[in-house]
C-alpha cells in the first residue's frame, strides 16, 4: 500500500515544480512521511486506501454470506459465524469503507475547491486518520476471540448485545468509541476548514455543492456520533457494571436502546449519502456542459434533509410497538423527506436536459447513481409507510432497499468521484475502455444481486438468516450469482485504478475534463504538494463556478 | 413554578450559547464573550437563589425528601 | 507575500497523533481485556493512559510554544476557536444521550412498567407487584440489583456543590474581566479561587459517592435510578476533573506571563469549557437531584 502511494507522490513531485513556485519543503521520504504527515493530500490518500482495503475485507464477508445463501440448507458456515459475517460486513462497510472514503475525498478536494492552503487543523487531521487503522484492527480482531465476534447485526440491539453477547463485544464497543472519536475530529476539521479557510472572496453561496454537502454532513456527524458513543457506553456499563439502562427488570427498557441508536442511526444514513449528492452535483454539470440547475434549491434541500433526519428515527421501529400517534408522526415526517430528495433528483435530470451530454466513465457512474439511488429512494418511501412496513419489516426488502442506496448510491458516487478526480490527483488517465467494461459489468451484476431481493422480501424472507425455506431458492441463487459477479468486478476495478496510477497515460492539461468548472481544475496536473498559497481572486472564483445565480 | 425554572434555564443556555458564538466569531479583543458569560453566571445564581427561596416558601418540593 | 505572520501556519509532520492513537488503542484494548480477567489488561491500560497523558502534554506544549513564538495569526486562532466550539457541541450531544436516557426512564419506561398508558397488560404479566414511582428505589425485579435504602438529598451536599460551582463561575468571570483589563494579579487570584472551588466540588462529590456506596447502598447497580444517577454525575465529575486540570495549566501559563488582552484563546477556550460544565451541573441539580 505504502509503496503504491509513494509512487503517486513521486509522480506528483516530478510534475509539481515549474508550475509552482516552491518555497515549501517537499514531502518527507519513506514510511514516516505517511505517519507524520500534516498534508491534506497525503491524508486524503491514506483515507482512500484505508477505505478501499476495508471495502475489500467487507466485500469478502459479503461473499461468504452470498455463498451460504446460494442454496437452502446450511452449506459452508455455522449459523453463528454467518451472523458474525452479517454484523461485521455491515459495521465495516459503514464505518470502515463508506465514511472514511468520503472523508478522504473531503480531505483531497475541499481545500482545492475553496482555494485553501490546507485543512484548518492539520495535526488533528492526521490523528483523525491514524485512529482508524487501530480501531479497524480492534473491530476485526473480535473475530478471532473466544466466543467469536459480535453476532447481533450492525444495529446491535439490546439485549442481544448486552445479556446474550460474546465477550468480544467489549472490544467492539471500544472500536466504535474510537471510530466515533475519529469521525468527530474529522468533521470538526471540515467545518473549521470551510468556514475559516475559504478564499476570502468566496461567499457561502459561491461554494461548490460538494463543499456544501460536506459542511452539512460534518454538522450531522458532530451531532450524531456522540449519541452513538453514549449508547455504546451505556451498553458497556450494562454488560460489565450492573447498570440497567436497557434492562426492564431494573426499570430500564431495551426499546430505549433502539431509540438512542436510531437517533444516531438515521442521521448516519444521511451522513453516508449527502456527500454523494455533492459528488454527483459536481460531475453532472461537467459532462452535461451546463451549469447546475437550481443550485440554491440544492443547498436548501440538503439542509432540510439534514434537519429532518433528526426527527424521523422511529420509522426504523414501527414494529417495536409505538402509539398510533407516534406511528402517524414518524410516517409523515419520513415521507416529507422525499420532497427535498425529489428536488435534488429533478435538478440533476434538469441539468442534463438539453445538455451536450457525453458519457465518460465518471458521468456513467453519476447517471447510474441517479437512476439506482432513485429506486432505493422509492423502496424507502414504501418502507416509510407504517401500515405496509408491517409486511416489509426485517425482510430482504429492507436489505434490497438499503443496498440500493448505499451500494449503488454512496459507493457508486465514490467510484464516480475517484474516476473524476484521480487524473487531477496523479496526472494520469485511467483506461477508458476497461473502465467502460467494468462499469457495465458492475451495473448489471449489482442489479442481478439486489433486485431479486425485493421479491424475496415481499415474499417474506427474513433478513439475517443462514438458511431459508425452499420457495426462496431461485431468487437467492440469482442474487448470489449477481453477488459473485459484482464481487469479482472489484478485482477489475483494482487493476484499473492501480495501472492508472502507475502507468496510465500522462495528462498535461490542468483542466482534465474540458468543460469542468471549479478551482481544483486551475491548479497544475498532477496537483502539486502545496496549492493555493495565494487565495484565488473573485473573478476567478466566479468564472470557475459550476452554477449560476447570486454570487 | 416549573415554567419559571425552565425559563431561567433557557436564558442560561442562551447566554452560554451566545458566548460560544462570540468566542468563535470575534476572536481576541472583543468583550462580547465575557459579557455573555457574566450574564450566564448572573442568571445561574439567580436561579439558585430562586430555588432556595421557593423551597423555603414551600412552593416546590424536591424528590427524595419524604 | 507579506510578513510571515500573515501566512496561515501549516505545521510540519508530527509524531504526536500516532503516539495518541497507540495510547488510545492500548488503553481501551487493555481495559476491555481486563474486563475479561486478562491479567495483562490492566497493565496495558495504564501504559496506554500514560501514553495519552504524554501525548496531550507534548502536543499541547508544542502548540503553546508555537503560540508564544507568535507563529499563529488571527486566522489560525479562529480555527482553534471553531475547533473548541464544535468539540463542545459534540460534548453537549454526548450528555444529551444520557439526559435522554434519564427522561425516557422517568417519563416512559418506568411508568409503562407500572401499567400507565396502554400498558396495563405489561404490568400484569411481567411484574404485577411493581409500582411506578420516582425516585425508583424498588425495581421491578430486584434479584440482580442492589436495592438502595435512600437517595442523596438535594439540599445536602448537592446544594453546597451547586453553590461551589456557581461561585467558581463567578470567580472565573472575574478573572476573565481581569485578563481583558490586563490586571495580572486579579487573574491569578481569580484562577486560584476557581481551581480551589473545583477541587472542593470534587472532594465533596467523592464524599457523596462514598456515602451512597457505603451507607445508602445506592450503586451503579441500583436499577435505573442508580444507573442514570451515577452515569450523569460521574461523567460530569470527569469533566470537572478535566476542567480543573486545564485551569491549572492555564494558571501555570499566566504565572509564566502568557496571555494578554489581544492573545488569550487558551484562556477563553478553557473558560467556556468550565462554564459549560457548570451549566451541565445546574441541569443535573435540577433534573437528577431535585425534580
Amino acid at each position: 500500500m505504502a509503496t503504491t502511494t509513494s509512487d503517486i507522490q513521486d509522480e506528483i513531485d516530478a510534475h509539481g515544480h515549474g508550475a509552482h513556485d516552491d518555497h515549501h519543503h517537499g514531502p518527507a521520504k519513506g514510511l514516516m512521511r505517511w505517519v507524520k504527515t500534516t498534508n491534506h493530500k497525503d491524508i486524503g490518500t491514506l483515507y482512500l486506501w484505508f477505505a478501499f482495503t476495508m471495502l475489500l475485507v467487507g466485500g469478502a464477508m459479503a461473499m461468504v454470506i452470498r455463498a451460504e445463501l446460494f442454496q437452502p440448507g446450511l452449506q459452508f458456515v455455522e449459523p453463528q459465524f454467518f451472523n458474525q459475517m452479517t454484523t461485521l460486513h455491515g459495521l465495516i462497510m459503514v464505518f470502515g469503507a463508506i465514511m472514511p472514503a468520503f472523508v478522504g475525498l473531503a480531505n483531497w478536494q475541499i481545500p482545492l475547491m475553496i482555494g485553501a492552503k490546507d485543512m484548518a487543523l492539520p495535526r488533528m487531521n492526521n490523528w483523525s486518520f491514524w485512529i482508524l487503522p487501530f480501531a479497524g484492527s480492534m473491530l476485526l480482531s473480535t473475530l478471532f476471540m473466544e466466543g467469536g465476534g459480535p453476532a447481533f447485526g450492525w444495529t446491535f440491539y439490546a439485549p442481544l448485545s448486552t445479556t446474550f453477547a460474546p465477550a468480544s463485544t467489549d472490544f467492539f464497543i471500544f472500536a466504535v468509541h474510537m471510530l466515533g472519536f475519529s469521525s468527530i475530529m474529522g468533521a470538526i476539521n471540515v467545518i473549521a476548514t470551510i468556514m475559516n479557510m475559504r478564499a476570502p472572496d468566496m461567499k457561502l453561496m459561491d461554494m461548490p455543492l460538494f463543499v456544501w454537502t460536506w459542511l452539512i454532513t460534518a454538522f450531522l456527524l458532530i451531532a450524531a456520533m456522540p449519541v452513538l458513543a453514549g449508547a455504546v457506553t451505556m451498553m458497556l456499563t450494562d454488560r460489565n457494571f450492573g447498570t440497567s439502562f436497557f434492562d426492564a427488570a431494573g426499570g430500564g427498557d431495551p426499546v430505549m436502546f433502539q431509540h438512542i441508536f436510531w437517533f444516531f442511526g438515521h442521521p448516519e444514513v444521511y451522513i453516508m449519502i449527502l456527500p454523494a449528492f455533492g459528488i454527483v452535483s459536481q460531475i453532472i454539470p461537467t459532462f452535461a456542459r451546463k451549469p447546475l440547475f437550481g443550485y440554491s434549491s440544492m443547498v436548501y434541500a440538503t439542509a432540510s434533509i439534514a434537519l429532518l433526519s433528526f426527527v424521523v428515527w422511529a420509522h426504523h421501529m414501527f414494529l417495536t410497538g409505538m402509539p398510533i400517534a407516534g406511528q402517524m408522526y414518524f410516517m409523515y415526517a419520513t415521507i416529507m423527506i422525499s420532497v427535498p430528495t425529489g428536488v435534488k433528483v429533478f435538478n440533476w435530470v434538469t441539468t442534463m436536459w438539453r445538455g451536450s451530454l457525453t458519457f465518460e466513465t465518471p458521468m456513467k457512474w453519476a447517471v447510474a447513481f441517479v437512476i439506482l439511488f432513485t429506486i432505493g429512494g422509492f423502496s424507502g418511501l414504501m418502507l416509510g409507510v407504517a401500515p405496509v412496513d408491517i409486511q416489509y419489516h426485517d425482510t430482504y426488502f429492507v436489505v434490497a432497499h438499503f443496498h440500493y442506496v448505499l451500494v449503488s448510491g454512496a459507493l457508486f458516487s465514490i467510484i464516480a468521484a475517484v474516476f473524476y478526480w484521480l487524473p487531477k490527483w496523479c496526472g494520469r488517465m485511467y483506461n477508458e475502455k476497461l473502465a467502460t467494461i467494468h462499469f457495465w459489468w458492475a451495473i448489471i451484476s449489482v442489479n442481478i444481486l439486489f433486485f431479486p431481493q425485493h421479491f424475496l422480501g415481499l415474499a417474506g424472507m427474513p433478513r439475517r438468516i443462514p438458511d431459508y425455506s425452499t420457495q426462496f431458492a431461485d431468487f437467492n441463487m440469482i442474487s448470489s450469482i449477481g453477488g459473485f459477479a459484482f464481487g469479482a468486478s472489484f478485482l477489475l476495478l483494482t487493476y484499473i485504478i492501480v495501472t492508472a496510477i502507475r502507468s496510465g497515460e500522462k495528462i498535461e492539461e490542468d483542466r482534465v475534463w474540458e468543460s469542468a468548472k471549479g478551482l481544483e481544475w486551475t491548479v497544475a496536473t498532477p496537483a502539486p504538494y502545496h496549492t493555493f498559497d495565494e487565495p484565488p481572486k473573485k473573478a476567478q472564483i466566479l468564472s470557475e463556478s459550476s452554477h449560476i445565480g447570486e454570487h | 413554578m416549573k415554567y419559571v425554572i425552565l425559563l431561567f434555564f433557557v436564558f442560561i443556555i442562551y447566554s452560554l450559547g451566545s458566548a460560544l458564538f462570540y468566542m468563535m466569531k470575534d476572536g481576541d479583543g472583543s468583550k462580547r464573550m465575557v459579557k455573555a458569560l457574566t450574564m450566564r453566571v448572573g442568571f445561574s445564581i439567580g436561579l439558585f437563589l430562586l430555588l432556595l427561596f421557593a423551597f423555603w416558601m414551600g412552593w416546590i418540593k424536591p424528590t427524595g425528601v419524604a | 507575500m507579506q510578513a510571515s505572520k500573515e501566512e496561515y501556519f501549516i505545521p510540519d509532520g508530527s509524531y504526536w497523533p500516532i503516539v495518541g492513537s497507540i495510547g488510545m488503542a492500548s488503553m481501551l484494548g487493555g481495559f476491555a481485556s481486563s474486563l475479561h480477567d486478562n491479567s495483562l489488561g490492566t497493565g496495558i491500560m495504564v501504559l496506554g493512559f500514560g501514553l495519552i497523558i504524554f501525548m496531550v502534554f507534548g502536543w499541547m506544549g508544542q502548540v503553546v510554544h508555537e503560540s508564544e513564538q507568535g507563529i499563529y495569526n488571527k486566522q489560525v486562532d479562529r480555527s482553534f476557536r471553531m475547533g473548541m466550539g464544535w468539540f463542545i457541541f459534540s460534548e453537549v450531544m454526548f450528555f444529551a444521550a444520557f439526559f435522554g436516557a434519564l427522561w425516557y426512564a422517568r417519563n416512559l419506561s418506568v411508568p409503562w412498567l407500572g401499567g400507565s398508558s396502554n400498558n396495563a397488560f405489561t404490568n400484569t404479566v411481567l411484574w404485577p407487584e411493581f409500582k411506578s414511582v420516582w425516585p425508583l428505589l424498588q425495581m421491578p425485579d430486584a434479584a440482580n440489583f442492589t436495592v438502595p435504602k435512600a437517595i442523596i438529598h438535594a439540599w445536602e451536599i448537592p446544594a453546597i456543590n451547586t453553590l461551589c460551582l456557581l461561585l467558581s463561575g463567578a470567580t472565573l468571570t472575574w478573572a476573565h474581566w481581569a485578563l481583558l483589563n490586563n490586571n495580572r494579579k486579579q487573574i491569578i487570584v481569580g484562577l486560584i479561587a476557581t481551581i480551589a472551588l473545583g477541587v472542593i466540588f470534587l472532594s465533596l462529590q467523592v464524599a457523596e459517592y462514598a456515602e451512597a456506596y457505603q451507607h445508602l447502598d445506592l450503586k451503579l447497580s441500583s436499577g435505573i435510578y442508580g444507573s442514570t444517577f451515577f452515569m450523569l454525575t460521574g461523567f460530569h465529575g470527569l469533566h470537572v476533573t478535566l476542567g480543573t486540570i486545564m485551569l491549572i495549566v492555564i494558571l501555570m501559563r499566566v504565572l509564566r506571563g502568557h496571555f494578554n488582552p489581544d492573545n488569550h484563546f487558551g484562556f477563553e477556550g478553557v473558560a467556556w469549557y468550565w462554564h459549560f460544565v457548570d451549566v451541565v451541573w445546574l441541569g443535573l441539580f435540577i433534573f437528577v437531584y431535585w425534580l
